[in-house]
């Protein structure tokens, strides 16, 4: 870090300690939803809560990877909940056509970061309007996956097929890994988050990214390529989704293409929530991670209060204003100037 | 309207109008039912609700900042249950009664994400997100599944049987409002305020004024949107006002307005909702059986992005004027 902070201007000193705040605040929060949990939910601590709030936390955080990675740079992938539902479907039909599990899982994830590739070539030049080109690809994509899925069958949407043990045990509730009572998949998220983590500090791509979000302008100079790092954070985007669309199928035991629904607007909300700002050049996933967290210790809580789903949302979207005004407010318009 | 008032025809107007003509053709080629008269009060009532909500997301896009309201489909969805759940249900049925509710309901909602936008100082796309989620969530707890009756008055109105409805004068009426509004100050305002803030703000425009007026012309015309969907559907719906949002946001590109502001209009965003009517129906006069739904939404998306090529296209060829 010390090498790091004399490249860094004074805009972006500014903006670290800004994250260094949410930082802090991240975890103030997380620790105190636990203590709320504690005295109001009996049971709150205890291994099978734990176990299924880092479950749930795993899928919201690999989902959140490519959410963090393009807000980075100013974009957000609208695309993710469609590759997530296109990949729960998709997969089962593969096997279904006799295709071994380990080969559909190659498949569908070079589909996923094809399509996210695809998603970053044609939404480089819109900027502005990223967003919604991420969505007309999704709505592509999840339409075409079930034109697929249902030719010849009466009914579109579901999926029925047989799923593979292994991948029940990967991500289902009661997965072990190595004899210990905890799903693969949480490790498998630890082991990715630390791998990106590392790579957004130590790499040059890493770099790049937080190049590019800062000022598009300095980036071009140092010779970083714009198109490039575009491209490949919503490949990675892509393929993401379609690891998690998978994974859900596990959790789930049958495929549904609404499975990603939820993973719209709440990807969105960990990176908020997180500290990353949407605008670029700030933030980073270790954040998003303690975003996820606060997120889904939050829901547990509310569903250990015995709240409805509609509440739940509800009181979640009632949170997100006041958490993001702590530390993420947009200078007043006269000091813009 | 009088010659001189009308602008030239801006040239985001290209790509939805030539793709209105080459719908309509389609229309008239493969399924001319559209053409008769109970045909296009047809149309109108089920074109209506996705007219309006992306009228209402113009003004609030125009003000610029990227302030794409997503709540829009959810409050529209808010006032139809509560419009259904609580007014109705209390008794209170007159005309008066429910114009007064929906657009008070939608001006005040948004009154409110102005302000927190302005003054608390939250991206609004972080301010509208949440509003998604907190009123996705209480259309539910109003409402817990579709249900309730509308006013014995709207219900003739869904059957959608004549032009002269009087969803279409719902229509007209905002397209009247709208055309006022552009003869006021408060619409050049607009204008300077989403293609550039600071310099807005420098040459002395109110820019927080006109951002609450942008947000309350777009909360009126959300109520507009909720009374013409209440008598599309003659009952309360707390689910589909969701996917509404994800509609108008589509019909607004399609219509060529620039989501980072400062550029869109009445015009381009009604032919945006029309086109997206259109495509719907033409896919409908097909027999895809159980899969129509699936080829409807790969049909949009890749209208979608082929629209937005389109203009990327024209825009680096004739660079800006």
């Amino acid at each position: 870090m010390t090498s790091l902070a004399t490249e860094q201007t004074m805009s972006q000193t500014g903006r670290s300690v800004k994250l260094q705040r949410s930082i802090v605040i991240g975890f103030g929060l997380l620790a105190a939803l636990l203590v709320l949990g504690t005295i109001l939910v009996p049971g709150f601590i205890s291994p099978r809560n734990a176990r299924s709030i880092l479950l749930l936390a795993a899928f919201l955080g690999l989902a959140s990877l490519g959410q963090t990675l393009c807000a980075m740079v100013g974009a957000l992938d609208l695309s993710i909940p469609y590759v997530i539902g296109g990949a729960n479907i998709l997969f089962p039909s593969l096997l279904v056509t006799g295709m071994p599990a380990w080969l559909a899982v190659i498949v569908v994830v070079l589909l996923g970061a094809a399509i996210g590739v695809a998603n970053g070539f044609l939404s480089f030049r819109l900027q502005g309007q990223a967003l919604i080109m991420s969505l007309g690809v999704g709505f592509a994509f999840v339409g075409a996956v079930q034109l697929y899925t249902s030719i010849g069958s009466d009914y579109g949407g579901t999926v029925f097929a047989p799923v593979p043990n292994w991948l029940r045990n990967f991500a289902a509730f009661n997965g072990k890994t190595f004899g210990l009572s905890l799903p693969p998949v949480v490790l498998v998220w630890l082991l990715i988050t630390l791998a990106t983590i590392w790579a957004l500090y130590n790499t040059w791509f890493g770099r790049s990214i937080y190049a590019v979000g800062g000022s598009r302008t300095a980036a071009a100079r140092l010779g970083i390529s714009e198109t490039k790092v575009w491209t490949s954070i919503h490949g990675i985007s892509g393929a993401m989704s379609a690891l998690t669309g998978v994974l859900l199928l596990g959790f789930s035991g049958g495929g549904f293409v609404g499975v990603g629904d939820p993973y719209l607007f709440t990807t969105v909300a960990a990176v908020v929530i997180g500290g990353t700002s949407l605008l670029g050049g700030a933030g980073g996933y270790g954040a998003t991670v303690l975003g996820v967290l606060v997120l889904t210790v939050m829901t547990s809580l509310l569903v250990g209060l015995g709240l409805s789903f509609a509440a739940q949302q509800a009181i979640v979207g009632l949170l997100i204003v006041p958490m993001v005004a702590v530390y993420a407010r947009t200078p007043h318009i006269r000091n813009q100037i | 309207m009088s010659q001189r008032f009308v602008p030239p025809l801006d040239r985001s107007l290209t790509v939805p109008l030539v793709l209105f003509g080459v719908l309509l053709v389609a229309a008239a080629v493969l399924s001319p039912r559209l053409f008769t008269a109970t045909g296009v009060g047809g149309a109108i009532i089920v074109a209506a609700p996705l007219i309006l909500t992306t009228l209402a997301l113009t003004p609030i896009v125009m003000a610029g900042r990227g302030s794409v309201d997503l709540s829009v489909g959810p409050l529209m969805g808010f006032v139809n249950v509560t419009l259904i759940g609580w007014l109705s249900a209390s008794g209170y049925t007159s005309p008066l009664a429910v114009i007064c509710w929906v657009v008070a309901v939608g001006a005040l909602y948004q009154l409110l994400q102005a302000l927190i936008i302005i003054y608390v100082r939250v991206a609004p796309i972080i301010v509208t997100l949440s509003s998604f989620l907190v009123l996705s969530g209480l259309n539910l707890m109003v409402m817990s599944r579709p249900g309730g009756v509308a006013p014995d008055w709207m219900m003739t109105w869904g059957a959608g049987t004549t032009i002269l409805s009087p969803v279409l004068i719902i229509v007209l009426a905002a397209f009247a409002l709208w055309a006022v509004m552009r003869r006021t100050t408060f619409y050049s305002h607009l204008r300077m305020t989403g293609a550039d803030e600071r310099m807005a703000y420098t040459s002395g425009v109110k820019v927080d004024t006109v951002r609450i007026c942008a947000h309350l012309l777009g909360g009126v015309f959300v109520g507009l949107a909720a009374l013409s969907y209440t008598a599309l559907i003659s009952s309360g719906d707390p689910t589909q006002g969701s996917s509404y949002t994800l509609q108008a946001v589509t019909a607004l590109v399609l219509g060529g307005a620039n989501l980072a502001g400062g550029r869109g209009g009445a015009l381009g965003s009604t032919l945006g909702a029309l086109n997206m009517f259109l495509i719907s129906y033409l896919l409908s006069a097909f027999s895809f059986g159980s899969v129509t739904g699936f080829v409807t939404q790969m049909a949009f998306g890749l209208i979608l992005v082929a629209s937005l090529l389109v203009n990327v296209f024209m825009t680096a060829r004739r660079p800006a004027f």
